[in-house]
């Protein structure tokens, strides 16, 4: 896959980073993250960005979308020629600052002239609230009025993100809302930068179709539920005639009235609260208490007892193996109606107190529930996608090979396979066309196999739409997989930075040979000890000036006090010139 | 090679059951590992390899006994597993998780972490356990001085190094290291597997690793299983593996590892899906259904259990992934077979 000798897109840049120098503010001082970092992605590129973990990879890339915490000292971020980074002018700042003191002061005092007001002496300290009240005002306005510029960028950088530049996170599940399906949350970047197509259903055709959608409900539960539905309708039927029964005087129903009914359906509960009044007396003659008075009724306890463990018998042990082992056991088709147990318990409840209740009761209630239910159905019809929405969306999800986008547009997050979830990142990414997608090692917690769909799919969604992508990773195997260039950075600089063919032929900086060197590959030597880059890369707070690779090596001498320069040694390969580095045969590995 | 293995797996089946609804009744049963016969070498390490939800760790610690076996026995030299006081089986046999920082106590100092198992099998105490923890951490290429510190303090690849003291602390036979480098850096991975290389040969300790990258599988094993959805598909010696893969999920494995030379990129399309779901597996060769191979169909009324082709080198004998196999029928196999194969193990 290599297209880049065609060479229409070379020398237009999509994102230069040039010098930038940002640092963290942390309890311990200022932590230098970045140190004059220059980084270039040219449009329809895959630059690769490779480095272990702290040397402030994710740090530029955060910088370069303002997402980052941390503060710029210098340095610019130019999209496409447009500057990224923001710097309010100076005085702009001294005025913030200003206002915003004025303000929290101004606040404060009106609070106490207020409570002096009502306390002290109404007259007086009216006047003084209203001033303090109309100073704290007018420096908030100053304040708001001096950020302006600061606003515009932000709206500005606002329509940057996910528009022109995406980013891919490491962890699509915590990137990934668990509360919303996958389409709604596909369709919310597209509905927060105007990408969606026009609703297929007009305004005032949704607002109708909210209206009568309880209706449309109930309808729709008989049309795919009938046998549930038919059943509830009965249910209720036999309510409202048993409610008005008591006016029946011929015919063989003839005196039936509500409480007969009612006492036949609390038959059972009859029984129940027979049953346990048995087994209270049980524990009471357990528990060695009124012997006496229970001897007499002897019979009567013989008979509660035996009846007591039968029902334990045939209920718990009827009902437990049935139920125990479900579908599993062979399906037959008592078994399949065991799981309707529960269910059936609620629904005789739920009748039985109907009919119990009055009838004006019953209604009230059941009015009250369909008037409170109604707002909330039409909303819920509201918050429904259009369907052409939902079809762009699974356009989308088809356009990152995603088998069956139908039914996964309707899944939540936790539903889907870590491939499949990385996927809907790249979807919901490249949902806008953005020109170029910031991918922060998009594979590392995925497995090989996973990782090659999803590389693959990146590929292809290059080729097709030409979109650059910054890959940042710390695997040197993805990185010749995929990219045109590669960038090294080392403890917040760039050492090197060609070609892909480049790097691996001809790397330069011991820290690139580094990192070839440990990547174990199938055509190694099995068994044969690893060359590793001793040690770690140290602590942004101990960073020195100089080469901070030959501080890790533990190497003394100039180096370490002035920067190495970064220079262009062939055409196209830049690196940084340390001497000792650059010298193949002062490479220690371990 | 030693006359007797180390350890036995024989039929080994675990099943987790599905429970539902209000009794708890099972429902089905999550097949993680499905009949699974391996041999482990004393002194040798045995890599298990295979993609996210096949069954690798569950495997794992079935083996070790951290969770009981549903059918089939583990044999630990000659005795059963089961059979073998708990404590006695912690001593000979340790594992390293995968996640180095979830496996530690972060209120408790390194020194703790790595003599707890000493403490707590009352092997030494005071002066005693710091001397020997001390030893432990200078094997690790960490330093004395490290002892007072918490895991909070420490990179991840200094963490797994304090893992493994741990797990050395008892001077076991056997360590069970569960993707132990998946979550370093490679530099740092690199740094680890040389660690482990050169315990093992000071100890002659017996490991099994298990990862799902076949490229730090096949560097320090000497031979390798291929498990997919709870079986093993392929196990060999890790260069014949690598050199003649058999089984199609094998060659899927190889092909996905991204090489580090830009010259030999590979423009084959890599597989397509996902595992499937272990709760209902499809019948017969599960990769073969994942690929939608014409042959499947074939595999569901075979006897799938591995088979020997070649000397130490097993595959399972399915028509859809590989060519060994009877073709019962009277058909000539090889031939059908390889028209059968798709386009990217074909290719080469």
């Amino acid at each position: 896959m290599t297209r880049r000798t065609g060479g229409d897109w070379i020398g237009r840049e999509v994102l230069e980073v040039e010098g930038l120098r940002v640092h963290f503010e942390t309890l311990d001082g200022s932590v230098e993250a970045l140190n004059s970092v220059d980084l270039r992605v040219d449009e329809g590129q895959i630059m690769g960005l490779v480095g272990e973990s702290g040397c402030g990879k994710s740090v530029t890339s955060l910088v370069s979308i303002g997402l980052a915490t941390c503060e710029v000292d210098e340095g610019s971020v130019r999209y496409q020629g447009e500057e990224l980074l923001f710097r309010d002018n100076p005085s702009n700042i001294l005025v913030q600052q200003i206002s915003e003191r004025i303000t929290a002061f101004g606040v404060m005092a009106a609070i106490f002239s207020f409570f002096a007001t009502i306390l002290v002496e109404p007259k007086f300290f009216s006047s003084v609230f209203l001033l303090f009240l109309s100073i704290t005002s007018v420096s908030w306005l100053v304040g708001f009025w001096s950020k302006s510029e600061s606003r515009k960028h932000q709206r500005y950088m606002r329509w940057v993100r996910g528009n022109e530049i995406s980013m891919i996170f490491q962890e699509p599940m915590s990137a990934l809302n668990p509360l919303y399906k996958v389409s709604k949350q596909i369709s919310e970047v597209m509905k927060e930068h105007d990408r969606l197509v026009e609703a297929e259903t007009p305004r005032i055709e949704r607002i109708g179709s909210a209206l009568v959608s309880p209706f449309s409900i109930i309808r729709g539960a008989f049309s795919t539920k009938p046998r549930q539905s038919s059943v509830a309708l009965a249910a209720l039927l036999f309510v409202y005639a048993a409610q008005l029964s008591g006016e029946v005087t011929a015919g063989p129903l003839g005196g039936l009235s509500k409480d007969h009914i009612l006492d036949w359906f609390s038959a059972p509960i009859t029984l129940f609260a027979d049953l346990s009044s048995w087994i209270l007396a049980i524990g009471t003659v357990m528990a060695g208490l009124e012997l006496s008075s229970l001897l007499d009724d002897s019979y009567d306890l013989t008979y509660g007892l035996f009846v007591i463990i039968i029902e334990n018998i045939v209920v718990v042990g009827g009902i437990g193996s049935i139920y125990g082992y479900g579908k599993f056991a062979g399906a037959s088709r008592i078994s399949n109606l065991s799981l309707y147990i529960p269910h059936a318990i609620a629904a005789y409840l739920a009748v039985f107190l109907m009919i119990w209740m009055p009838l004006s009761g019953l209604s009230a209630i059941l009015v009250i529930c369909a008037l409170l239910a109604t707002p909330f159905i039409i909303w819920a019809d509201f918050l429904r996608l259009d369907p052409a929405h939902i079809r762009q969306v699974e356009g989308i999800l088809d356009d990152v090979r995603i088998p069956d986008p139908k039914s996964v547009a309707n899944m939540y997050p936790h539903e889907l396979s870590g491939g499949m979830r990385q996927r809907v990142m790249i979807g919901m990414m490249m949902a806008c066309e953005p020109k170029l997608l910031i991918a922060d090692e998009p594979t590392t917690a995925l497995d090989v196999t996973i990782q090659a769909q999803i590389l693959n799919l990146m590929k292809v969604l290059r080729d097709d739409k030409g979109t650059a992508i910054l890959l940042i990773t710390h695997d040197l195997g993805v990185i010749a997989e995929m990219c045109d260039d590669v960038t090294v950075m080392y403890a917040g600089r760039v050492v090197e930075r060609a070609s892909v063919r480049e790097i691996f032929s001809n790397p330069l900086h011991a820290y690139t040979r580094g990192l070839i060197a440990c990547t174990p590959s199938l055509d190694s030597e099995r068994g044969s000890v690893l060359p590793a880059i001793p040690g770690q890369v140290a602590n942004p707070s101990d960073f020195v000036s100089g080469c901070r690779f030959c501080q890790r090596m533990d190497r003394e001498g100039e180096t370490l006090d002035n920067r190495p320069e970064f220079l262009e040694a062939s055409e196209g390969h830049w690196v940084e010139s340390c001497p000792i580095c650059l010298d193949e045969s002062q490479d220690r590995w371990v | 090679m030693p006359d007797k293995p180390l350890i036995e797996i024989r039929g080994m089946k675990k099943w987790f059951p599905i429970k539902e609804g209000m009794l708890a009744s099972v429902r089905s049963y999550v097949r993680a590992v499905d009949g699974v016969n391996l041999e482990i070498n004393r002194g040798e390490t045995l890599g298990v390899v295979g993609e996210s939800g096949c069954g690798k760790t569950t495997l794992g610690r079935v083996l070790m006994g951290l969770i009981p076996i549903t059918e089939g026995s583990v044999i630990y030299s000659g005795s059963d597993i089961r059979e073998i006081p708990n404590k006695e089986i912690r001593r000979k046999m340790q594992i390293v998780f995968q996640d180095p920082g979830g496996s530690m106590n972060p209120r408790i100092s390194v020194r703790s972490i790595v003599g707890e198992p000493l403490q707590v099998n009352g092997i030494c105490e005071g002066v005693e356990l710091t001397r020997k923890v001390e030893e432990l951490l200078e094997a690790v290429g960490l330093k004395a001085e490290h002892m007072t510190r918490f895991p909070h303090e420490f990179s991840g690849g200094q963490k797994q190094r304090i893992a493994l003291a741990r797990a050395l602390s008892l001077d076991p036979e056997f360590i069970l290291l569960d993707e132990p480098t998946s979550a370093l850096d490679v530099s740092v991975q690199a740094q680890v597997l040389n660690l482990l290389e050169k315990i093992q040969k000071e100890r002659g300790l017996t490991f099994v690793f298990i990862s799902h990258d076949l490229a730090v599988v096949r560097h320090i094993s000497d031979r390798i299983a291929v498990m997919y959805l709870g079986k093993v598909v392929e196990l060999a010696d890790s260069d014949e593996i690598y050199r003649n893969p058999l089984h199609a999920y094998t060659k899927a494995l190889i092909a996905a590892i991204p090489s580090p030379d830009p010259d030999a990129r590979s423009d084959q399309p890599p597989v397509e899906g996902d595992v499937p779901s272990p709760v209902d597996p499809p019948p017969g060769c599960a990769f073969g259904h994942r690929l939608q191979h014409p042959d499947w169909e074939k595999s569901t009324k075979m006897d799938l259990s591995l088979r020997e082709v070649s000397p130490g080198h097993w595959v399972q004998p399915c028509p859809c992934c590989t060519d060994q196999y009877d073709g019962d029928g009277g058909e000539s196999p090889e031939q059908d077979v390889a028209d059968g194969l798709p386009e990217w193990v074909r290719g080469e």
